[in-house]
């Protein structure tokens, strides 16, 4: 590559710091609201920094529900289903993932119809999951929401990890079986524990997109299942817009979010392409 | 063994599609009282002589044209930028990464506070600026304003995505082959846009594809930042679907859009699949 010039390099740390100061701004604003008085809130111009950095909003914002809108139900329910879906999706998704990768079964037609599911908009599949889910009481039930949040995970998991097995060299599977191993041992003896990164990145994206999902939390839950992404609308609207304690319920929220930006970085763009794209 | 997730698939996937190509075909209203009725293709013709749903293809065209378009150009704008770099380039991508991984609702909430007429930064931003001249400015009340301040919120989460995937595509382009093009005594712009940007272009089209695809369903941020008002102007077909089934309650009216919007997600599934193998099979990456 040719030298760059220093005024090049000068326009080009400004260009990115730039970029970086707008796409973290509106997170580190709603960091610092979240410690904010209401004064301080409803004040202008707006106060950046807060005198003080109180935990009051936190507290308010966890109690367990007196009103059923508890920041602590919200953490509660998004575990329980994003943990719940992350399992299950795993759990099918990788046997599955293997036999396509290395026999695969059903052809391009069963993998893309694969695929496609996970493409399904989901005010699609809302409408007649919700009449089901209501016919087998499912509403408002931590197994419903993993249900439904399965439909797009497990064509994901599948998906992803078919990609990992496809660049395990195929060798030693074969060698175990041609020493007697049945093919599901070959999967679950040498096959799985060579894909462990594989597994690793499918599970946690799964979870953060349940973590993350919002229109089925909508749709099917009413106040015994509340996921964190439900609770920061329904503190929004009406008269009083109560900032700080969404934002310390966003806080909340996001962290998981943070700390799987920062640790996966090189995996991201994998598992956000579907495999098509490594990074 | 694929057998278990098929079976599990097929249950929760085809089961709701088999029951929305039948509710297609069928008026069933809710608040009506009335049982479901044969009609035909009514929903159909109801969906197409619509001029809401017609209103809401259109915003949902803008998002995807201009809010897509706008990520595929600032994410390789930024990539370029990233890739000229050396130093601490890898924490530089997880941070800007943070928006992209976050919940849109909660990235909704953020740009609640950030758009606020009266105590937003936005307009805070805008008065200092222009001395004053500014001021107050109600982004998400604005009718032309409403759907790009929607569309911003998009761009935000998503550019970053697209800037980490075109890097990645950058990083794999074979360093002769900038050499050679060096030595045949190329501009660095032309370098750019003769050999890298071709060169690129399956994964560009990769990541553009996804998010044409995610911001064909746009819903959460809509419904976090002005719940497709003022009027209808930020209403998306996703969000009026909703608004169909779940407030309306026109159960079959619903489905047949469900199923329109199904259509057009396969074709787009369909194109992203024939790239994947392409950009798979050696072509680029």
């Amino acid at each position: 590559m040719k030298r760059h010039s220093r005024a090049r390099r000068v326009l080009g740390a400004v260009i990115l710091a730039t970029a970086l100061a707008i796409f973290l701004f509106p997170v580190v604003w709603m960091f610092l609201t979240s410690f904010k008085s209401e004064a301080e809130f409803f004040s202008y111009p707006p106060v950046f920094i807060p005198k003080s950095f109180s935990l009051v909003n936190y507290l308010n914002a966890m109690r367990f529900p007196p009103d059923g809108r508890g920041g602590l139900q919200g953490v509660r329910d998004s575990l329980i289903v994003s943990s719940g879906s992350m399992a299950v999706s795993l759990l099918l998704g990788a046997p599955a993932a293997y036999s396509f990768a290395r026999y695969r079964t059903g052809g391009p037609n069963l993998s893309f119809w694969v695929l496609s599911t996970r493409m399904f908009p989901p005010v699609a599949s809302a409408l007649p999951l919700f009449l089901l889910f209501r016919s087998l009481h499912l509403l408002d039930t931590h197994l419903g929401l993993i249900i439904a949040n399965t439909v797009f995970n497990l064509p994901f998991a599948i998906w992803l990890l078919k990609g990992f097995f496809e660049d395990l060299p195929a060798e030693l599977e074969e060698a175990a079986l041609v020493d007697g191993a049945t093919i599901f041992n070959a999967f679950r003896r040498i096959a799985l524990p060579l894909v462990a990164p594989g597994l690793v990145v499918t599970a946690l994206l799964s979870f953060i997109f349940t973590w993350n999902e919002f229109m089925f939390a909508l749709l099917f839950t009413r106040s015994d299942v509340r996921t964190l992404t439900i609770i920061v609308p329904s503190l929004v609207g009406g008269h009083e817009i109560l900032w700080g304690e969404i934002a310390a319920v966003g806080v909340v929220a996001i962290i998981p979010n943070v700390l799987l930006a920062l640790l996966l970085q090189r995996y991201l763009v994998r598992g956000l392409t579907l495999g098509a794209v490594k990074g | 063994m694929a057998f278990p997730a098929v079976a599990v698939l097929l249950g929760i996937t085809i089961f709701p599609l088999l029951y929305v190509l039948r509710l297609t075909v069928v008026s069933w209203e809710l608040t009506t009282g009335f049982p479901a009725q044969f009609v035909g293709l009514q929903n159909f013709v109801r969906a197409l002589t619509d001029p809401r749903f017609w209103n809401a293809m259109k915003n949902t065209g803008t998002l995807v044209v201009a809010g897509v378009g706008l990520q595929a150009v600032l994410g390789t704008g930024l990539a370029l930028e990233l890739n000229r770099i050396r130093r601490s380039r890898t924490l530089l991508m997880s941070l800007l990464l943070i928006p992209t991984m976050i919940a849109p609702v909660i990235a909704g909430f953020q740009f609640r506070m950030i758009y606020h007429d009266q105590f937003g930064p936005l307009n805070y931003l805008f008065e200092v600026i222009t001395g004053g001249r500014f001021r107050g400015y109600a982004w998400l009340a604005s009718p032309p304003v409403a759907l790009w301040a929607v569309m911003w919120t998009d761009v935000w989460q998503w550019t970053p995505f697209m800037a980490v995937l075109v890097l990645a595509g950058l990083q794999a382009i074979p360093s002769e082959l900038l050499e050679a093009a060096e030595v045949d005594g190329a501009t660095g712009s032309q370098t750019v846009w003769r050999v890298v940007l071709p060169i690129l272009l399956p994964v560009i089209t990769i990541g553009t594809l996804i998010r044409l695809m995610d911001t064909f369903k746009l819903f959460d941020i809509v419904y976090q930042l002005t719940g497709g008002g003022p009027g209808n102007v930020t209403e998306t077909i996703a969000y009026y679907t909703y608004l169909q089934g779940f407030k309306f309650f026109s159960l079959g009216y619903t489905a047949a859009m469900a199923f329109l919007q199904l259509i057009v997600i396969t074709i787009v599934a369909q194109r992203f699949l024939h790239y994947q193998e392409r950009v798979r099979g050696g072509v680029a990456v």
